[in-house]
């Protein structure tokens, strides 16, 4: 393919998204524990490398105690098999802060996660890695899928990552990870990706 | 909370979510590879994937809440054939495309049926992982949805007919997910369940009732009812299964709505009462974990 992949203004990610909901120090936090944040803050999805596992909201909870270290994550998709690599990966990034204490990290599953805890840093993230951040709102059903022109079925408008078209439509609802859709441009003629939209709301 | 025979009922009701999602999720992996386009092929690796990781789930709960000693691994692998607990619609090898997503259809609406109940269980744990469970699943749901809109709005007549084929044959087993637990009544009264698996069969009837009269494919159920009696529901090669033959109840069409008439009597999959296809599957699923036990990867 010739030319530049982004022809066009991208789409302002910051205006009229959901709040981030959760997953950061609290006030009043102590400094170990906003250095423990910004450590977690530099471990990465592995299978999304630009974004990191605070921009997608899967830090839940930090807790400290004298003795004990605790990191709780929530899981994005329950099947995703990068689960313990990013376990395994946020262990390492907060053991040089535990100052002896015991680590434990683990996934937890209240709340669930969805997808609205994706922060704006983590929506800009999944866009330069060319996968268009979930939309939210009752306009755009997750009711999607497959080749099916002949549904009219109210479909979301997945905006291309690549050119800024809203001329796309719905491949299929499944993609190469759990996480993720599959997307063809009408303007640009590049197939591409969005992350799944995962609320509670639709 | 234990039943006269000192097993917590708690036990039974997490096996047979986690053995339905584990055997259905291997059965939807068989397409890996093989499905008519490569659209489908994501679709059922992404769904097996999911259902295989909610049995994960419900096995780990399982450990968690002392109700086993055993481990994930062991709860998936590890039982003998007569401990599975799934129904037998979810062991069916898949056929053709056209039952495959039948039994998808039929098999995703009845689970989000008991998940919507179970939602609010007094369990907690149970009740959080039923959450996370109903988020993943209202995908699978769209799935099914739009290849029953797909196949039964036409144009072509041999695919609505081959579906309501997939269909009268699924039925009756996918009536049998509702098969009453070991200890329901106890599980009821504890608010573990907030309702018996009879009321959500009956729940689920009038929705699928509904949703294939809209579609005029109501008469699978007149075809399927029809045809008990015929047929033996699960068939000879019996695993387990006591003396008394297993029947499960049958859709009838009663003042407007499709209801059940007669009960459950007899052990069907619930029980450990497998069709002669699980034997393979188990043998298959099983291979590796039972050549080297305790085996990590």
């Amino acid at each position: 393919m010739s030319g530049p992949l982004v022809n066009g203004p991208l789409p302002d990610l910051s205006q009229s998204e959901p709040p981030f909901m959760g997953g950061s120090p609290g006030h009043g936090a102590g400094r170990l524990e906003r250095q423990i944040w910004a450590a977690l803050s530099e471990v990465r999805d592995p299978e999304i490398p630009p974004c990191s596992i605070t921009d997608l909201g899967i830090v839940e909870r930090v807790s400290l105690t004298a003795d004990t270290l605790e990191v709780e994550l929530l899981p994005t998709f329950s099947g995703c098999p990068a689960l313990d690599a990013i376990r395994e990966d946020a262990e390492a990034a907060v053991r040089p802060l535990a100052e002896g204490r015991d680590v434990r990290v683990r996934f937890v599953y209240a709340p669930p996660w969805t997808s609205d805890r994706i922060t704006p840093e983590g929506r800009l993230a999944l866009q330069s890695y060319g996968v268009t951040p979930p939309q939210g709102g009752p306009t755009n059903s997750a009711r999607t899928l497959i080749p099916l022109a002949a549904l009219h079925r109210p479909q979301r408008v997945a905006t291309c990552p690549f050119c800024g078209s809203q001329d796309t439509f719905v491949e299929s609802a499944f993609g190469p990870t759990l996480c993720r859709a599959t997307h063809f441009c009408r303007a640009c003629r590049n197939p591409f990706e969005s992350f799944k939209p995962k609320t509670t709301g639709s | 909370m234990n039943r006269s025979d000192g097993e917590d009922p708690r036990l039974a009701l997490v096996l047979a979510l986690a053995d339905d999602e584990l055997i259905l999720g291997h059965r939807h992996s068989e397409w890996t590879g093989w499905a008519p386009h490569i659209e489908e092929d994501l679709a059922f690796s992404s769904i097996a994937q999911d259902e295989i990781a909610h049995a994960r789930l419900l096995y780990r709960l399982a450990r968690e809440a002392g109700l086993t000693d055993r481990d994930e691994d062991a709860l998936a692998l590890g039982r003998e054939p007569h401990e599975y607990t799934n129904a037998v619609l979810c062991e069916r090898p898949n056929g053709e495309w056209a039952y495959t997503v039948a039994r998808q259809y039929l098999y995703d609406t009845a689970d989000a049926v008991r998940l919507e109940s179970l939602a609010g269980s007094s369990w907690r744990e149970l009740a959080d992982a039923v959450k996370v469970m109903q988020l993943e699943e209202k995908y699978h749901l769209d799935h099914a949805r739009v290849w029953f809109e797909r196949l039964t709005g036409g144009p072509s007549l041999t695919a609505r007919e081959k579906f309501a084929e997939g269909l009268a044959r699924a039925i009756g087993e996918a009536i049998e997910l509702f098969e009453p637990l070991a200890g329901e009544a106890l599980l009821i009264a504890e608010g573990v369940m907030e309702r018996s698996n009879e009321e959500l069969l009956l729940d689920w009837l009038a929705r699928v009732g509904e949703e294939l009269e809209a579609a005029s494919m109501d008469y699978v159920l007149e075809r399927h009812a029809a045809g008990v009696g015929e047929m033996v529901p699960t068939s000879s090669g019996d695993i387990a299964g006591g003396a008394e033959e297993f029947s499960a109840p049958v859709a009838v069409r009663r003042g407007g709505r499709w209801v059940h008439e007669g009960g459950f009597t007899g052990s069907g999959g619930r029980r450990g009462r497998h069709s002669e296809d699980f034997l393979p599957l188990w043998e298959e699923m099983t291979a590796l974990y039972r050549s080297h036990p305790g085996a990590r990867w």
